[in-house]
């Protein structure tokens, strides 16, 4: 992965509690000063951002987690599928590549990268949990980038 | 006696429930539109400072914060002793194309997203078909073109606003920047964005592709869920479409006038709203012609109804050939409203163009200031209809008191006739309810865009369902869909 050409989609609402993740993710890439790619805040995915997506080169979709994950983060290749659920609000990742595919003939390497949280209910600030899995998911990005291992 | 209801109704903003009572032949006895859903944000807007409240009551909406924001906006500037004529002439050219370009992209929303599944694939068609995505598989060119203008109409926003949702454009008095140069150089050239000339091309063809569409439909779009019913918006003093700042003026079903050019301050004078027991949404309604009567449609279809033109040249063209359809008396063909939104779409573009490329819109003159008012008033237009925010202040400048009445709020009685219509014309006396049955419903209230969420002031998860009862209220049928 080259973080110049790569865009960066953290999916959250900061009013949610862990939803968060994705965003506080991208606001301590941003900090940080050592991605050089393009960072995306969204509260979901729409269509439009099939276009979006169809004009960079890699992708990662940064997502807060319900479930249990071992490590507290988890990368999880991200496939297109047609196969999905719609709904007016929101599209998963593997369905919105397909769009992208679909409409304008591109299909980007992408990744998702889930962060497990822990709190969902209204106000702000991530629980303690989430701040720790937010820090291992930092590292094993950080460390992705190093090695180029996406 | 049975009862159907349908619940949730998909592909509208917002969470309601139709229910359908039928007798013991089968036969409808009464059709309504709930709303379920309950936020009571004129409650707790209550003893904030006046200066906050277009920055909450975006909060209403996701797809229409501007809408609010700036009618939040006008009224405070009220407040601050400010009519609209007061406001710098930069100001106001920058709060109106913030505007347009909300109306266009919430437009496109409606009409890509939301509504053209029904037109293209047909009422009957699977409901796992009847999607945007299948919309997009299916008609690529289409698609993409939607995508675009919807991003157009975003950018503008974003641009003006800082973000695409809940951004801040407008304060007391003015607002809080300028467009730069190249901020306006972007909407002007040829970007991953289209320009803007690009813009008002696709929104031509855009009104093409619906009166050719009408052209081989008119049968259904004329006649589906068609009623009487007054119709209300603003127009300029001459006449003119209004959709930032005009007067307010109504019409009847024949196009008598209820509601003659009057301020928007005096609403009060005019309107007001009654409750039923069935639904937190209210009824509004003038006061002159009462509760049975004094209803009106608002939105895309009522504005073209009321207006005498359009002040841009393309969208004016349109607008007469659309008035001539029924020989200038009013159109209150329902589905008609989605042929009104895109005429709408057209004379956006069109306005967006004339700011982009006026020259005093990269002024600095953004802000003037006069003396405390305790009320506000501020009526503008929102892409679903008539938006009214009325705001009362303490000397400390604390709010005291806020009423909101929302596009989707107006349409609340034309909704639910239009819910009866359909169910008398295709739930009634049938031996089965079938899926494109239970659409129709849906399809006719989907036209006329309502935002839910507005209209109850709710938050959380908001799907629409549809159920029906049998004559001893068991339920013997229901559509629901996850709105997740």
């Amino acid at each position: 992965m080259n973080s110049k050409d790569t865009l960066l989609i953290g999916i959250g609402n900061n009013g949610r509690r862990d939803d968060a993740l994705g965003w506080a993710f991208l606001e301590a890439i941003e900090k940080s000063g050592l991605f050089e790619g393009e960072v995306y805040y969204c509260y979901q995915l729409q269509i439009e951002d099939a276009e979006r997506i169809s004009r960079a080169e890699h992708i990662v979709f940064v997502d807060a987690y319900q479930g249990h994950l071992k490590e507290g983060c988890e990368w999880v290749s991200c496939k297109p599928s047609g196969n999905f659920t719609f709904t007016t609000h929101a599209f998963t990742p593997t369905s919105i590549l397909y769009l992208c595919q679909e409409l304008y003939q591109k299909l980007p390497p992408a990744n998702i990268l889930m962060i497990q949280g822990q709190e969902w209910g209204l106000g702000e600030g991530l629980s303690e949990r989430a701040q720790i899995n937010l820090q291992k998911a930092l590292s094993s990005f950080y460390e992705k980038i190093m090695t180029k291992t996406i | 006696m049975k009862k159907i209801t349908i619940d949730p109704v998909t592909r509208v903003e917002g969470h309601g429930r139709v229910s359908v009572h039928l007798d013991d032949n089968g036969k409808v006895e009464n059709a309504y539109f709930h709303i379920v859903e309950f936020r009571g944000f004129e409650r707790f807007i209550q003893g904030h400072p006046y200066w906050e409240a277009p920055l909450l009551v975006q909060r209403l909406c996701g797809i229409c914060p501007v809408s609010h924001h700036l009618a939040a906006a006008k009224a405070i500037d009220q407040i601050v002793g400010l009519d609209p004529k007061d406001l710098s002439p930069t100001a106001t050219k920058l709060r109106r194309l913030l505007h347009y370009g909300q109306v266009f992209q919430s437009h496109a929303l409606h009409f890509f997203y939301l509504a053209s599944p029904d037109l293209l694939f047909g009422a009957d068609a699977p409901k796992e078909k009847r999607n945007v995505v299948n919309v997009a598989i299916e008609n690529k060119e289409l698609a993409r073109k939607g995508i675009l203008m919807r991003k157009f109409g975003q950018e503008i926003i974003k641009a003006i606003a800082g973000k695409k949702i809940h951004g801040i454009a407008a304060i007391p008095g003015g607002v809080h920047k300028t467009l730069f140069p190249d901020e306006r150089a972007y909407f002007l050239q040829e970007n991953d964005t289209p320009s803007i000339d690009t813009m008002i091309e696709w929104s031509k063809e855009i009104v093409d592709f619906i009166k050719a569409y009408h052209h081989k439909n008119f049968q259904w779009l004329d006649g589906f869920a068609d009623f009487p019913s007054g119709h209300l918006g603003l127009v300029r003093d001459d006449g003119a479409l209004e959709l930032y700042d005009g007067r307010l003026r109504a019409i009847d079903s024949q196009g008598k006038v209820t509601l003659h050019d009057v301020p928007c301050d005096d609403y009060l004078k005019y309107f007001t709203e009654g409750v039923e027991k069935w639904s937190y949404m209210k009824f509004p309604y003038l006061k002159n012609l009462g509760r049975k009567d004094g209803w009106n449609r608002v939105g895309p279809l009522a504005r073209l109804n009321v207006c005498d033109y359009l002040s841009t040249p393309l969208a004016d063209k349109e607008l007469k050939e659309f008035k001539s359809y029924y020989a200038g008396r009013p159109n209150n063909s329902t589905m008609h409203s989605h042929w009104a939104r895109l005429i709408e779409m057209l004379y956006c573009a069109e306005e967006m163009k004339a700011l982009l490329t006026d020259e005093s819109i990269l002024g600095t003159d953004l802000l003037r200031e006069g003396n405390r008012r305790p009320e506000g008033i501020g009526i503008i237009e929102a892409p679903r209809g008539t938006l009214i925010h009325h705001y009362q202040v303490d000397e400390k400048g604390m709010i005291t008191k806020c009423n909101l009445i929302v596009s989707t709020t107006h349409n609340n009685e034309a909704m639910n006739r239009a819910v009866r219509w359909v169910a008398n014309k295709h739930l009634s006396e049938q031996k089965e309810i079938t899926d494109g049955m239970l659409n129709r419903v849906e399809i006719a209230i989907r036209a006329f865009d309502p935002c839910l969420s507005c209209a109850t002031h709710a938050l959380g998860k908001m799907p629409l369902k549809l159920e029906v009862f049998d004559s001893e209220n068991n339920l013997v049928a229901e559509k629901i869909k996850s709105a997740e």
